[in-house]
């Protein structure tokens, strides 16, 4: 039979025999704190990114608002302002919201951009008396002066075909304004040319 | 057979003698006293009209009439001569009349036709022109011009000497040679063919006609060309020359001066030139929306 051996665990029989206090191997603080740290920044990252969801939500909301926004504008001005195929977009001019119909050689972009009824009324008359006018004039003249209102009526419809690819093009605006004008002169001068005893 | 042949002979004298006095009715002459500096009007229906400024204070008047023509009826009275070629009520148009009209050289002359064609010569006042379908030629002579057509063409021959010259066509080409001072000129689609000595302003412009300008601009003077098809082809050169700007829709923009052309917009088509020649005492503006431009700062 062998006696207990120094390598062998002691065996506690009374609470006495425990030590009171047992010291750590090294100073454990630091490491507690740097974890204490990491749990509040990881607490702190945890609520920024809440804020920034909010805050996306949010924005989402905007932009979805923005783009309703757009949207009615969108129907609004094709609905009251551009001219549509059954007339429901060219209330500009008194004579259309009556006849619910374009006045011959009238285009899309006409309602935008002349909308004096002076100028309407007048155009309009000139328009109405057109073929008796031509029909006055000189047989060549008569087929000159339709080739002319023809090359008008292109570039207008050219014109505003282009301003539907860049709405915004202060050229092309500039250039269907002086289109209108140059179609009203040459109403004018056919009217006057026409006229007996009065030349142009 | 001896009395057969002098009655044929006779009648065939009777005949002509009838005939050549039937054609003397059918011209008219007449001269009236007119002040140097007045107004003398004209308006023709069909045919011609040939005016010539000469240094007589009066008014002549040689007309060929047409058979349908009516009469010619010339009035004078407190500086105004008028001259009318008249139709019957009930004739069309056709009464064809030839005027030819001398005037003193100093005078304004208003003229309106239909088809007739109408010349100018030598006249220094104020010119009014205006015709439906007929052709106008007119010498400048330091006068202002008007300038009207439907469809008839237009030949202008200056001396250099400034004036205002308003030209407006709906069909018709317009050719200027040797003008000066203010330009306005426009047309549809006919063709604008200018040259300018010495321009103080150039407004032209043209829905599909071609436009093509030769000349010199005076020290600040301002160029401006639209068109909305037609191509804009200036060569100008400018005492202090010019600050330019080309724009362009679709259409091409080319120069003499390797100045090259920019996109209008970094998100729309159109293309741009703009830049200075010289000091920049002028302005030029050339703009179109389909039509290819080219500009150069020398004739």
């Amino acid at each position: 039979m062998t006696g207990p051996s120094d390598t062998e665990p002691r065996k506690v029989t009374t609470l006495r025999e425990l030590p009171q206090s047992i010291e750590p191997s090294h100073d454990l603080w630091p490491s507690i704190e740097a974890r204490l740290s990491g749990v509040s920044a990881e607490r702190a990252d945890a609520d920024g990114t809440v804020t920034w969801r909010r805050r996306a939500v949010r924005m989402r909301w905007l932009a979805a608002a923005a783009m309703l926004a757009c949207v009615a504008t969108g129907v609004w001005i094709g609905r009251s302002l551009l001219p549509g195929p059954q007339g429901n977009g060219t209330p500009l001019t008194a004579e259309t919201r009556a006849t619910g119909e374009s006045p011959p050689g009238r285009t899309a972009a006409h309602g935008i951009y002349v909308s004096d009824p002076r100028y309407e009324h007048e155009r309009a008359e000139l328009v109405r008396t057109l073929e008796a006018r031509l029909a006055a004039l000189p047989p060549p003249a008569q087929a000159k002066v339709r080739a002319s209102l023809a090359s008008i009526e292109k570039a207008k419809a050219d014109l505003e075909q282009a301003l539907g690819r860049d709405p915004s093009n202060a050229l092309l605006q500039e250039l269907l304004v002086n289109t209108y004008q140059d179609e009203m002169r040459v109403l004018t001068d056919v009217h006057e040319a026409s006229e007996p005893g009065r030349g142009i | 057979m001896r009395m057969v042949l002098c009655l044929s002979a006779t009648l065939l004298v009777l005949v002509g003698s009838a005939a050549a006095s039937a054609a003397d009715d059918r011209t008219f002459d007449r001269v009236v006293p007119a002040q140097p500096r007045g107004v003398v009007e004209l308006s023709n229906v069909s045919g011609k009209i040939e005016v010539s400024g000469w240094d007589r204070s009066e008014v002549s008047v040689h007309a060929e009439l047409g058979s349908s023509v009516e009469r010619v009826e010339v009035s004078s009275e407190g500086g105004r001569t008028s001259i009318k070629v008249l139709l019957p009520h009930s004739s069309g148009q056709g009464g064809e009349a030839e005027l030819k009209v001398k005037v003193p050289k100093e005078s304004e002359v208003d003229v309106s036709a239909v088809s007739a064609d109408v010349t100018t010569t030598t006249v220094l006042g104020v010119q009014r022109l205006s015709t439906v379908s007929g052709d106008v030629g007119a010498e400048l002579g330091g006068g202002d011009l008007e300038l009207k057509t439907v469809s008839g063409d237009v030949r202008l021959k200056g001396h250099g000497q400034p004036a205002r010259l308003h030209v407006s066509t709906v069909s018709g080409d317009v050719h200027l040679e040797h003008g000066a001072g203010d330009l306005e000129a426009s047309t549809v689609n006919g063709t604008l063919t200018m040259s300018l000595d010495s321009a103080r302003s150039v407004r032209a412009r043209t829905t599909s006609g071609d436009l093509r300008f030769v000349g010199k601009l005076s020290r600040g003077g301002e160029f401006e060309a639209t068109s909305v098809s037609g191509d804009l082809n200036v060569r100008a050169s400018a005492d202090g020359g010019f600050a330019y700007e080309v724009s362009s829709f679709s259409g091409e923009i080319s120069d003499c001066f390797n100045a090259h052309p920019e996109r209008a917009s970094q998100y729309g088509p159109g293309t741009r030139l703009e830049g200075t020649r010289g000091e920049g005492a002028g302005r030029m503006r050339l703009k179109t929306m389909s039509g290819d431009v080219q500009l150069c700062d020398r004739p």
